[in-house]
């Protein structure tokens, strides 16, 4: 598709064209964590740009000395089948996905409003981080992409 | 496709979705115009996925093969 085609089509029908998809990384369970892997890593090997902003308590995994994602009470219980269950179908872990997806592309931006809150600088973080970024520049790094909230 | 078209095999059995279609996009950024992909997977979706990253990218599926202990799926690269 041409540019004025795509333009065309994202008139008349609303459905954005841009080759990107936006995943806000708000909770910090572990359940919340399996999708965001999966889906930052098949976006960038669908060729698209992955933009990933981590705000809320999910900033606690992203730091040198990460917190491990806990599953929520209401799953507790079901949390050592499914993990048994992803081990056995070699399902790699979220930030092993999420590891790939930066292989391809993939950028993730922390919130510098929860990293003033929690304490935390750009220096805290680990590898998988890129920048600490506001909400501003994040809407406007995903304007006219496909946002996920998770 | 001759004897001398470059043929990379790409074996993702008993990897799970996303790691068929990972494995193939990790193979096409080193492939070629004229190209010919052959994907090996175990993974149910990748079938879907296939049909979904060619469309997607702009190239040819050849053939899709449910063997029973595997799914071969065979791309020309057609697009980079």
């Amino acid at each position: 598709m041409t540019m004025v085609e795509a333009a065309t089509v994202a008139e008349a029908t609303g459905i954005p064209t841009t080759n990107m998809i936006s995943i806000v990384m708000f909770s910090g369970t572990a359940d919340k964590f399996i999708p965001l892997g999966v889906l930052a890593q098949a976006g960038a090997a669908m060729g698209m740009d992955v933009e990933v902003f981590v705000t809320g308590f999910a900033l606690m995994a992203f730091t040198k000395q990460p917190k491990e994602p806990q599953f929520p009470a209401e799953f507790a219980a079901m949390a050592p089948a499914l993990m048994q269950g992803m081990q056995a179908n070699n399902v790699a872990s979220w930030d092993t996905m999420l590891r790939q997806a930066k292989e391809l592309g993939a950028k993730v931006h922390v919130c510098s409003m929860m990293s003033g809150v929690m304490g935390l600088k750009l220096e805290d973080y680990n590898d998988l981080v890129d920048d600490v970024v506001g909400a501003a520049t994040f809407l406007e790094t995903a304007r006219g992409g496909e946002t996920f909230f998770i | 496709m001759t004897d001398e078209t470059p043929h990379t095999m790409v074996d993702s059995r008993g990897s799970a979705c996303p790691g068929p279609i990972t494995d193939l996009a990790l193979a096409y950024r080193r492939a070629k115009v004229g190209d010919v992909i052959e994907l090996w997977a175990t993974d149910p979706g990748v079938e879907p996925d296939v049909h979904a990253w060619a469309a997607k990218t702009g190239n040819e599926i050849v053939s899709i093969e449910n063997e029973g202990d595997k799914i071969v799926v065979v791309l020309n690269i057609v697009r980079r």
